[in-house]
């Protein structure tokens, strides 16, 4: 299906904004059916999912108590720290294949392509959404109550959906050409992982390379969960320039990169 | 009138002599410098220009070049240079049934095609009893795809398809489907579209059905256009070109 104005070049950034807005019924029901096939059409899968960060925030807790136990709120932190770290690792490594796995959608018809990523990361922004819900009452009873700056959580959810999208769009325009990325992915995101306050507290890094670890996106979000989540401090407006930056940064350089090589995915698959 | 005008279009495919789609094989390749690859003109300077209104047909032998050319007009390849313009809203049929999710009803996936067809949840709505009705699948509506036979699934593609209204039809010899008794109605409902002034790209090998439906054709070969006009004389020099071979 085409619009028919005939263009065959590139489209601008946005022209295909445009487009996607005019298909807003395709991509919500393309987020729908991959819930609905997620989650096998149970209500129950979705509590399934929910039971291995769970878990594995509990394990870690068990282990780490001893040497992190007297950092303040270690445990609430673990927990928020690996939920936000699932909304990116499964954005990203689910949204890798959001082209290849669509093949039909690429080669037999004509759908602006970034739908097929925006779908999939809206997707697990909704599983994502789901998680911090049931993670709520988790917080108000491990600390007491509930920081009202709990408040600035879809702001901050929304800015890391972004980053994440970029990321989602760069990744899954690359796959179609190299097969290999999903286990390339795989090494650089636990590296990630472990260079991210999540399974240890910030006050662990040494001053002298501060500098550098914060120079992962990552870091600055996990940050900005903890500050708002269980902490209770207004982020730092240094912090919110720069997670917005990282933002727009990786959604630019994701969907100029897709457009360039979204031309020649159809020979590709 | 022209509803397509299609200027000077010519597609290259690259087939390398090593597929390389890693990085490890694309690593390789460099400290190798293995960078051959054959270069294959799948289209040569095509022009044409098709009349609203009109049903044009396009034949060829297998690997002529038919179906990247449609798919270029359908916007799923892009030429290597040339342009092609299409009026309207367009439907492309290059296959039935794009995105048919097994596990969900035919219901629902009427509404998931029609949506990947470009059609709103309300016109389906205004539609949904024609649909069904033409499919003649009234009784299933709310049964599972993954339960459908193959018969039932194409109707229920075509039926979905045929009712997105499209200004411009391409369409990939997906006619061929469903009893003897489906392919009359589908027929009848292409002559339809053209009493109703809707411009029609018809592709296929089923020459008989080419001579019935398109007054111009086009005759292809190894990429470039042998022979266009009246569908009588195209089809008789797609029969001379086959007996000199």
């Amino acid at each position: 299906m085409g619009e028919g104005e005939g263009d065959t070049k590139t489209l601008s950034s946005y022209n295909t904004n445009h487009k996607m807005w005019e298909r807003r019924e395709l991509i919500w029901n393309l987020t729908v059916v991959d819930l609905k096939n997620r989650y096998q059409n149970t209500s129950l899968g979705f509590f399934w999912s929910l039971l291995s960060p769970l878990l594995l925030a509990l394990v870690l807790y068990f282990i780490f108590r001893h040497i992190f136990g007297r950092e303040e709120n270690f445990a609430i932190n673990l927990l928020v720290g690996i939920m936000a770290w699932r909304f990116f690792a499964n954005g990203t490594s689910s949204a890798l294949g959001a082209i290849v796995g669509k093949s039909g959608l690429v080669t037999r018809v004509y759908i602006p392509r970034q739908i097929l990523v925006l779908s999939n990361t809206l997707t697990t922004l909704i599983s994502s959404l789901l998680e911090f819900i049931v993670l709520l009452p988790i917080i108000f009873v491990l600390l007491g109550y509930l920081p009202v700056t709990v408040l600035l959580f879809p702001l901050v959810h929304i800015i890391f959906f972004f980053f994440v999208f970029g990321a989602g769009l760069l990744m899954s325009s690359l796959f179609v050409y190299f097969r290999d990325l999903n286990q390339i992915w795989q090494v650089v995101a636990q590296v990630l992982f472990f260079c991210s306050p999540i399974i240890y507290p910030l006050s662990i890094i040494p001053d002298s390379i501060m500098p550098y670890y914060r120079l992962n996106p990552v870091t600055q979000f996990i940050i900005m969960y903890h500050d708002v989540m269980v902490a209770g401090h207004l982020p730092s407006l240094f912090g919110i320039v720069l997670v917005i930056g990282f933002a727009i940064a990786a959604y630019l350089v994701g969907s100029f990169v897709f457009r360039k090589l979204q031309r020649r995915f159809a020979e590709e698959m | 009138m022209s509803a397509i005008i299609v200027d000077n279009i010519s597609k290259k495919f690259r087939i390398p002599h090593e597929k390389k789609n890693t990085v490890f094989q694309n690593i390789v390749g460099l400290i190798k410098r293995q960078f051959s690859y054959e270069e294959f003109w799948a289209l040569k300077d095509v022009s044409f220009e098709v009349r609203k209104g009109e049903a044009f047909g396009i034949i060829g032998r297998n690997g002529s070049g038919k179906s990247t050319l449609l798919k270029i007009m359908a916007k799923v390849l892009y030429p290597d240079s040339g342009s092609a313009s299409l009026d309207g809203k367009v439907a492309s049929f290059l296959q039935l049934g794009v995105g048919f999710q097994p596990e969900l009803t035919a219901r629902e996936n009427v509404y998931i095609y029609s949506s990947i067809l470009g059609v709103g949840r309300r016109q389906v709505d205004r539609l949904y009893d024609e649909i069904f009705d033409f499919a003649e699948l009234r009784k299933f509506e709310n049964m599972k795809l993954k339960n459908f036979s193959s018969g039932m699934n194409v109707r229920l593609a075509f039926a979905t398809a045929i009712h997105a209204v499209p200004d411009t039809l391409l369409i990939d010899e997906v006619l061929a489907v469903g009893d003897v008794a489906f392919q009359k109605k589908c027929r009848d409902k292409m002559n339809e579209f053209k009493a109703e002034g809707k411009t029609i790209v018809f592709v296929s090998h089923a020459l008989d059905t080419v001579k019935e439906l398109c007054q111009r054709s086009m005759l292809l070969n190894e990429g470039r256009i042998v022979s266009m006009g009246d569908t009588e004389k195209v089809i008789n020099d797609y029969w001379m070109m086959l007996k000199v071979k």
